[in-house]
């Protein structure tokens, strides 16, 4: 019995060896591993990290030397010493927790990386690649995956510009489902912008840029209107959202325009976001009531304060996955004794203790 | 200590726990407070009816006072104003899951309580014949049903005050997300406002209608029956500005705040100054 685990991730390795290594298929590295002596594995293959889990070696292999000698199959030659990081023990067992709790992360706290540690675990186990260590292992990190997000500020707060403007609108209509929302250019930003607000079921989206063809294009892909540029000051009377991200040289909303605009609103909030460069709304509209201008460095600087909080729950979610590791600790100190432990999942780091007879095989793997 | 004191500090304790509570859960996000927070509201608004129950009886053994509401006095009033800004947090609570603003209704339900208990005197006493009327179950418990609401209203106006800083400012702290959001607080406000309007103008009514058989005149200028007309008018101002001006936001909460500095000073401030109404001159 000894957890190895070998990877690498955007914290060692260069974007181009992981793209090699994100283009195996898993059908591939699944034949790969059959062929090799690992056994009880599971792999974990993101754009981020590619790693290798591995908690017992047919024949009593020396598990480091063979998780090397796969890296070196896949990769075709020696990897460096920089690019990959081999854990075994206990540390192993730190890694997996931390990885599944979002602190390996690019961004620290991030939900996504729990998804892909289940469907990666499920996999293996429905291919029969795990065993007795493995699922308790992989079961228990995405146990403390959750416990970690839910008791630590460590996801909270949005940490893109765009999902901070949506929240942001939020703030003010609350369910965005009768809002309308202006789009004023046709940029990659202006898509990323209504990507995400459209996923709020906003009730209408109009697109308007100067040259036409283009806000066709981007209001085909959401089921947007066009709006001729003309009449984009009219428009302001009807839409609550307007999203400005025009490479126009001045601005293409006056405060004049939107002043007009608010005698026809009947006080509804206006929440304009500006992500031009340079700015397509003048920043005077932001003194009008009921008009809310972000531009882009104010969502910048709601992004860079929700990732410094993140930040500060690091040393929180490390002293749970501390305690954690310690009890997987005693599990697996347990189980060389022919015991089994059982994890409560509860938020108190008891265990009930229950003798296990029919295991023994699994303890004497190594 | 008679039983309706006990069960009143009871009372007192619990909503001003329920209140503590509700900043905790302002401050954390943790469901676990929400819950505390409406589970001590319901125990406390139960105890204030049992409370109410003893008062009711002891003010009963006074055989001029049999089958009328003991809110004759500052106590009483104050009492059972508290009582109704809770009910009524705790229904709005129940039909809009908004325990988010507890911290800024329930402060107003404890201060009032509070007043009551240690300001107030709970004497019991026997009704003036003026006062022995079943007007006196009506009107002042129409009126004050409506003051509650219109403290509820206020507790979301300053709540809307909040948000409305916090976006405009730019630099949203976490609480900003977990308030409703400025159009909601808006009509929440707007609409308590207009159902507790038709009750205030009933209740005034009503008073007018008790005075023509009391004192023989339906209306007398006395300075409740003035600050009770300005009252509806500001709170009619502001229906008129919101509903056909369409003006909202900050300037139509700061009007509904002036109407609700209306409403504190009808019902508490005037009591030196009226001599038919004040609960001091007992009249």
């Amino acid at each position: 019995m000894q957890i190895v685990v070998a990877g690498l991730s955007h914290k060692t390795a260069e974007l181009a060896l992981r793209e090699k290594l994100s283009l195996f298929s898993q059908e591939e590295i699944a034949r790969k591993i059959k062929d090799s002596p690992i056994a009880d594995v599971v792999f974990l293959s993101t754009c981020n990290r590619f790693e290798v889990y591995a908690c017992g070696f047919k024949d009593g292999a020396d598990g480091p030397e063979v998780l090397l000698r796969f890296f070196e199959g896949l990769i075709g030659k020696n990897p460096d010493k920089e690019d990959l990081y081999l854990y075994s023990g206990l540390e192993a067992v730190e890694h997996l927790l931390k990885v599944a709790s979002g602190l390996d992360s690019l961004v620290v706290g991030e939900t996504e990386i729990l998804g892909q540690v289940k469907e990666a675990y499920e996999w293996a186990k429905k291919e029969g690649f795990t065993g007795k260590i493995g699922n308790i292992l992989f079961q228990r990190a995405l146990f403390v995956g959750k416990k970690v997000r839910s008791e630590t500020g460590i996801s909270v707060g949005q940490t893109s510009v765009a999902s901070v403007a949506v929240e942001l609108a939020q703030s003010i209509f609350g369910r965005l489902s009768e809002s309308s929302v202006l789009v004023l250019g046709a940029g990659q930003m202006a898509e990323l912008m209504v990507r995400h607000l459209s996923s709020q079921k906003t009730q209408k989206i109009m697109v308007s840029n100067r040259t036409r063809d283009r806000a066709e294009t981007l209001a085909q892909n959401f089921k947007a209107s066009v709006l001729p540029w003309e009449n984009r000051a009219e428009a302001l009377q009807e839409v609550d959202i307007v999203l400005a991200s025009t490479g126009a040289p001045e601005a293409v909303l006056t405060k004049e325009m939107v002043e007009k605009s608010l005698k026809n609103r009947r006080g509804r909030s206006l929440f304009m976001v500006d992500i031009a460069m340079p700015r397509d709304i003048e920043e005077a509209v932001h003194t009008l009531e009921h008009v809310y201008l972000y531009r882009l460095e104010d969502l910048e600087h709601i992004v860079a304060k929700n990732l410094e909080g993140r930040a500060s729950e690091i040393q929180k979610a490390k002293e749970i996955i501390d305690s954690k590791t310690a009890e997987m600790d005693e599990w697996l100190k347990a189980l060389k004794e022919g015991r089994e432990l059982s994890f409560k999942h509860s938020n108190r780091p008891k265990m009930r203790r229950i003798e296990a007879s029919q295991n023994k095989g699994v303890v004497n793997e190594k | 200590m008679s039983l309706e004191l006990i069960t009143i500090k009871m009372t007192l304790a619990v909503y001003s726990a329920a209140t503590a509570l509700s900043f905790v859960y302002l401050a954390y996000k943790d469901e676990k407070w929400n819950r505390w927070m409406l589970n001590l509201l319901g125990i406390g608004i139960a105890l204030h009816l049992l409370s109410f129950a003893f008062r009711i009886h002891s003010f009963w053994q006074i055989s001029e006072n049999r089958y009328f509401l003991p809110i004759n006095t500052f106590f009483g009033a104050l009492s059972y104003l508290a009582l109704a800004v809770c009910a009524i947090f705790f229904i709005i609570e129940s039909r809009h899951r908004l325990g988010i603003l507890g911290a800024f209704v329930l402060p107003w339900a404890s201060l009032s309580l509070g007043v009551a208990v240690f300001v107030a005197s709970p004497e019991i006493s026997g009704l003036v014949p003026a006062l022995q009327s079943y007007w006196i179950n009506i009107h002042p418990m129409v009126l004050m049903s409506a003051y509650a609401a219109f403290g509820n209203a206020f507790g979301v106006g300053l709540a809307l005050l909040v948000q409305e800083h916090q976006i405009k400012s730019r630099k949203p702290i976490a609480l900003c997300y977990r308030l409703p959001s400025i159009e909601e607080l808006d009509n929440l406000n707007y609409r308590i406002i207009a159902a507790a309007f038709p009750i205030l103008t009933i209740g005034i009514i009503m008073g007018g209608v008790w005075a023509e058989n009391a004192w023989g005149r339906f209306w007398g200028w006395d300075p409740k029956e003035t600050w009770a007309l300005i009252t509806a008018l500001v709170y009619a101002g502001y229906l008129h500005m919101r509903y056909l001006m369409g003006l909202r936001g900050k300037k139509a909460i700061y009007v509904s705040m002036v109407g609700f500095a209306c409403v504190v000073f009808t019902f508490a401030g005037v009591n030196f100054l009226s001599e038919l109404h004040g609960y001091l001159s007992k009249g």
